[in-house]
């Protein structure tokens, strides 16, 4: 297994899973997941398909219990807790497929997503209006300002079943930002998305890491890898296979047999 | 005693009749995934058809009339699929859609055999029977039949699902729709086939139902569905096989219950099962993965 | 007064009573995507407890029934209507937090049956079959009603009710609460993983709506001075949701039409026709036939209703907020994309 590079082994893990493990009618889905998130930085999650990475995914928010492995976020045990409690914990999560609240619209969206609003609670509607009101007011001051980062400010007012693709996408890496996590994990932002758009996601994906937010992502484009991403964890066939920086990675055997190979050598016989 | 074994008799009898339309519904389920909340209008529409054929025309004989007012009842069954069902399924993802639509399918075929055969209790024709003595139980030739028509389809549902490819592929519709139809499997042909299946099995039930009980009324069918309901729930939604146990179970204790307690709390007996079986053990007896 | 203004104020009645139930159903079905097949249990569950709280003692009545406390009015009302959320409550813990959207509507519909079956068969709580009747006018020796004036007087009072508990609910849906309960609605995966505890507000709608439901039932009661299983068959509450779905779900206002439409004009109107010789309850047969019908014709052209659920718009925008002169129309991205995509273009010209 490769060594780690040097930030990680120093810096603090935002998230710790240790021997996840899911199997779904008898079909081990994920065999052993172990690895660290180094605080504050981007790590990638990458593998083959079917190595598994969705279902951790699923795991870390909570939308799946696993069978047996711990898991923590910074330094408290959240093995299998429901998801709602795990975003309380700061871990917020996107979709592969995005998943917009359609019916609601765009600035709607992310207005759902900040925690413990008072206006939520059927005693402050009536008896604190006031403090819901003025609540309110800050949020959407927030959400149009991260609307308008996001390039989405003019489709505020549009029903998000109505957004492109990309919109989509946009929106949803917006409403997990909206949220303030301390982790965000984002299922294949860049999937699907036209290249300009990659490079706008890259951006921002490197912005939230200035402003100090520890993200994981699940990606297959080793070019965003290797641009953006600080620390790679590599599953295959249900477990972590190693970890470490893409370039040490590239040295690995294993790594390479299993999954890189034909990428690395693709991109590397220039 | 006398009065326990005679409970347990009428209990093999309604267990009968669940088991067949338990077994009806969890089909459909199974390959729509939606409830057919009209399924207990099916069951009742079916019995009239028999009634039909049995006492207002042909005059056939009870069984013969079964089998065609039955027959009948699974071709309107894929007819109410094929032009209204399956459009609303197709069109809208969410389930809400169907189910209020066959919650609407269900008043309107409710209100159309008030309107034809209107309120009053019906009685099919039918030779007067001799109680026959077997073992502790006392049984009618008819429920003997009854009984014997239900193992009979138990057993038939089993081999059709084990061993022929329709059986199959049904199977396989039912774990994952969009993995069998990428494998080749022709899904409408298989739904109308279920839809013919489980509309057949609901007129069946519905005039067997008629049969045990002696008449028939329009809302039969519908306070039967409850009973149906909790059979599918305690034996595990979209089991076929959780569908026979948790029809057995119900079946025996609504009966059995009866023998002790005003026979009015049947219903009830029914309910208290479901409620126990929802904190004890929610996904049912026989829970099946992926319909949890 | 003529009969012709009693039918009207009995029309007035439903329509706004049906706008009452129709307000606790949205918020359940259109707003949370809860489908409570058992609604027209709860309504019954408030109108029984409107009705014993509100009546004399049992004793000398001719009837049987619990309580009998002779409240006075808007107390007996109010508590059909927490009668109606204790049940909903209980509901709510034993099948709301274990079962999906449909199993659950299973289970709710069987709870509807069973409530009929026990409420039917078991007499000494509400007098069974036969059902309550004589129940007081509420306010009638208050403002000296007799039996003619009463009905307009009620309707009227009803239209009250209903603009309160319009107001009420305006005032939660429009509130970050309703937009948590619409988020429920439309991916309740999405919510939770957004922090939300979905049981908790599933079960906050349930509570609500359940009131709504106790509420409309208690003022039935109180207007007909009587009530009987007949009143609330499982299949009444399919009228309710004719009632949501053709008016549009999630509007107020869309209620208000759909209760106008179904419940007044479709229900309620043919009960004035006379029925045909010889086949006494055939208009309504075909009545309800008719209303299973429309629902599903406008399922299909309009899914959104008459009225459909309106767009939120924000009345807040950037320009207002910081006093610049930031156009409104403009699209700014302040952070600066990173060079990604252009790299795998020159790999694969150069490779």
């Amino acid at each position: 297994m490769a060594e780690r590079n040097e930030p990680v082994a120093e810096g603090v893990f935002a998230l710790r899973c240790q021997e996840l493990k899911k199997s779904f009618q008898g079909v081990m889905a994920v065999t052993g997941a172990t690895f660290d998130v180094p605080q504050g930085m981007i790590t990638a999650l990458i593998g083959p398909n079917g190595a598994g990475k969705t279902t951790v995914v699923n795991i870390l928010s909570g939308m799946m219990k696993s069978d047996s492995g711990h898991m923590q976020i910074g330094s408290t045990d959240v093995t299998n807790w429901e998801s709602h409690k795990i975003a309380r914990m700061g871990l917020m999560r996107t979709f592969q497929l995005s998943r917009e609240l359609g019916g609601l619209t765009v600035l709607e969206n992310l207005l759902v997503a900040p925690q413990h609003q008072s206006g939520e609670s059927l005693f402050n509607i009536f008896f604190r209006p006031g403090r819901a009101k003025r609540e309110e007011r800050e949020n959407t001051e927030r959400a149009l300002e991260i609307l308008n980062t996001y390039g989405l400010y003019d489709l505020r007012d549009k029903r998000s079943r109505e957004l492109s693709g990309g919109q989509k996408k946009l929106l949803e890496i917006a409403r997990g930002v909206m949220a303030s996590p301390k982790i965000l994990l984002l299922d294949e932002p860049m999937a699907g998305v036209n290249p300009a758009l990659i490079d706008r996601i890259g951006g921002y994906i490197m912005d939230l890491k200035a402003q100090g937010m520890t993200i994981v992502m699940v990606e297959h484009n080793l070019n965003v890898v290797e641009k953006i991403c600080d620390h790679v964890i590599v599953l295959a066939e249900g477990r972590t296979l190693a970890t470490g920086r893409l370039s040490d990675l590239r040295a690995n055997e294993e790594v390479v047999h299993a999954y890189l190979g034909e990428v690395i050598n693709a991109s590397t016989t220039r | 005693m006398t009065l326990f074994w005679l409970s347990v008799g009428f209990g093999f009898v309604t267990a009968s009749v669940l088991a067949i339309s338990a077994v009806g519904l969890s089909l459909q389920f199974g390959i729509t995934n939606y409830i057919n909340f009209a399924y207990g209008d099916f069951m009742a529409l079916g019995a009239y058809f028999t009634y039909v054929l049995n006492a207002e025309f042909f005059h056939l004989n009870i069984w013969i009339a079964l089998v065609f007012g039955s027959l009948l009842m699974g071709i309107l069954a894929v007819l109410l699929n094929q032009f209204l069902l399956s459009p609303f399924a197709r069109r809208f993802s969410k389930s809400f859609y169907v189910m209020i639509v066959t919650f609407g399918l269900s008043l309107i075929i409710l209100n159309v055999i008030y309107s034809i055969w209107g309120p009053n209790v019906r009685n099919y024709t039918m030779p007067l029977e001799h109680v026959l003595h077997i073992g502790p139980f006392l049984l009618t030739r008819d429920q003997l039949i009854v009984m014997a028509a239900a193992v009979l389809m138990m057993l038939g549902v089993h081999l059709m699902l084990k061993t022929t490819r329709l059986g199959k592929s049904m199977r396989a519709m039912s774990d994952n729709t969009t993995l069998a139809m990428t494998s080749g499997i022709d899904t409408r042909r298989i739904t109308t086939v279920t839809w013919f299946l489980s509309g057949t099995m609901a007129g069946i039930a519905g005039s067997v139902l008629g049969i045990a009980e002696g008449n028939l009324t329009p809302a039969a069918g519908e306070l039967f569905l409850f009973v149906i309901f909790a059979a599918v729930i305690v034996g595990g939604v979209g089991s076929i096989y959780g569908a026979m146990a948790g029809a057995v179970l119900i079946g025996m204790a609504t009966e059995v219950s009866a023998a002790f307690i005003n026979p009015a709390w049947k219903l009830d007996v029914a309910f208290v099962i479901l409620i126990i079986t929802l904190l004890v053990r929610p996904t049912g007896l026989f829970s099946r993965p992926g319909k949890g | 007064m003529s009969a012709f203004w009693y039918y009207v104020f009995t029309l007035v009645f439903f329509l706004f009573d049906y706008f009452i139930l129709a307000m606790g159903l949205n918020i359940q079905y259109g707003e949370t995507g809860i489908l409570n097949f058992a609604y027209i249990g709860f309504v019954a569950v408030g109108a029984y407890i409107t009705g014993v709280t509100g009546m004399p003692s049992s004793a000398g009545t001719g009837q049987q029934y619990i309580l009998g406390w002779g409240l006075p009015f808007p107390i007996n009302l109010i508590l059909g209507g927490l009668t109606a959320s204790a049940l909903a409550l209980v509901v709510a813990l034993i099948a709301l937090r274990r079962l999906r959207t449909d199993y659950l509507a299973v289970v709710l519909i069987s709870l509807s049956l069973v409530l009929y079956d026990v409420i039917n068969n078991y007499v000494p709580l509400f007098n069974g079959a036969d059902g309550l009747y004589n129940v007081p006018e509420p306010l009638a020796g208050f403002f000296k009603l007799t039996t003619n004036s009463f009905v307009p007087f009620f309707a009227m009072l009803t239209g009250v009710v209903a603009v309160i508990m319009w107001w009420v609910m305006s005032r939660i849906t429009k509130a970050p609460l309703g937009r948590t309960l619409r988020a429920i609605r439309d991916d309740d995966g999405v919510a939770a993983t957004l922090g939300k505890s979905v049981f908790r507000y599933k079960l906050t709608s349930m509570l609500i709506g359940s009131f709504y439901a106790g509420v409309g039932g208690g003022l039935i009661i109180q207007f007909g001075g009587s009530f009987n299983p007949t009143a609330w068959l499982p299949g009444e509450t399919f009228v309710v949701f004719a009632v949501i779905l053709v008016g549009g779900v999630g509007n107020n206002i869309g209620l208000l039409v759909g209760a106008l439409l179904v419940e007044t004009l479709l229900i309620h109107l043919p009960a004035f026709l006379p029925s045909i010789p010889g086949h006494p309850g055939l208009i309504e047969y075909i009545d309800t036939m008719v209303v299973g019908v429309l629902l599903m014709v406008m399922l299909w052209f309009r899914p959104q209703g008459v009225v459909p659920e309106r767009i939120r718009r924000s009345p807040f925008t950037l320009a207002k907020r910081s006093g610049q002169t930031l156009d409104d129309r403009a699209v700014v991205v302040p952070v600066a994309p990173v060079e990604i995509t252009t790299a795998v273009g020159q790999e694969t010209t150069n490779g």
